[in-house]
């Protein structure tokens, strides 16, 4: 069988240097952008967190009290009312029995 | 001229190129809209993932050599994509005489084209964009979702489908004509030639302006 020829190509010279170096210049500058973009969204990504944690931490820093069991209105509820964490009455007011399976729902 | 002369429309690089982007889009396309359904039981579905994923890395495998190995190719193809023309405009107008010829069975004059139609080169936009995207994304839904932030990975998830659609849209018609221009279709999955009279017919500007004779090549 007869392989079969061609006698006409495309010019190698259809583009010149300048041209070559533009194109290609901004094909790879738009494949770089969009991996920039990426690359400081993940940078940033807990950025929210940080500023959570810092409010957190700045709120905490003010604060008279800074621990849950120095809490007055608290103390002064035991004082008054409930006697102990764990008494008969606190067991009975504050602990529940029954909670909403989320999952299941 | 005489009607046994041939032209290298595509080159072998070319076409292994393409074969092995067929072999990969072909399917990613159907298991994308299968994993888009979800219309089997999880086992199934999870199976389609995974072809969907290996068909992804051999596709994205394929663009990166021959951004690397053809990289002259790439920023030609580039050119030829984003070059318009008041005979693209034109050609618009008529949609290259394509309903004419499938519905009135008329022919009406096309306006000169170059390597691509005016039609080629908006499915060409898709390819080069739309292509880039849904690798990036999907590489990033697949292998980084968590180490995205999570706007990020939602907008990829969304970009991924819309250009995912689009493509296998797309690629329907890109078939049907495909094979429609018979010769091209041989050019691409064979030995790369099309007639001399044929490229004169579809592609003026491009064999008045952008080819040069060679001595016989096998």
């Amino acid at each position: 069988m007869k392989k079969q020829t061609y006698q006409y190509a495309e010019s190698p010279f259809n583009m010149s240097r300048r041209e070559f170096i533009t194109i290609g210049g901004i094909v790879i500058a738009l494949l770089a952008l969009p991996a920039v973009w990426i690359r400081s969204g993940i940078a940033k990504r807990n950025s929210y967190i940080r500023a959570r944690t810092k409010g957190l931490y700045t709120d905490d820093t003010q604060s008279k009290v800074r621990v849950s069991h120095g809490n007055t209105a608290v103390s002064k509820m035991y004082t008054d009312f409930a006697q102990h964490p764990l008494s008969e009455i606190s067991e009975e007011l504050f602990h529940t029995h029954h909670y909403i399976n989320r999952r299941a729902a | 001229m005489g009607s046994k002369e041939f032209i290298l429309k595509h080159s072998l690089g070319v076409r292994i190129f393409h074969y092995i982007l067929v072999v990969s889009f072909v399917p990613l396309a159907f298991t994308g809209i299968v994993l888009y359904f979800k219309p089997y039981d999880e086992l199934t579905m999870n199976l389609y993932m995974r072809i969907h994923v290996i068909l992804g890395i051999v596709l994205t495998l394929d663009a990166i050599a021959f951004f690397l190995v053809g990289f002259e190719r790439v920023v030609t193809f580039v050119k030829r994509m984003f070059t318009f023309f008041g005979d693209d405009v034109r050609w618009f107008t008529i949609l290259g005489g394509y309903p004419q010829k499938f519905l009135l069975r008329k022919k009406v004059p096309v306006p000169p084209m170059g390597k691509y139609n005016s039609g080629q080169k908006v499915f060409g936009i898709c390819v080069v964009v739309g292509g880039t995207i849904l690798i990036v994304t999907g590489w990033a839904l697949w292998a980084f979702p968590h180490i995205l932030p999570v706007g990020m990975v939602l907008l990829f998830g969304n970009l991924h489908m819309i250009f995912g659609w689009i493509l296998s849209i797309f690629l329907l018609v890109h078939i049907f004509l495909g094979i429609y221009m018979f010769d091209d279709f041989k050019a691409m999955f064979l030995h790369g030639m099309i007639p001399y009279g044929e490229a004169e017919e579809t592609a003026p500007k491009w064999v008045k302006t952008e080819l040069v004779k060679i001595e016989n090549h096998v």
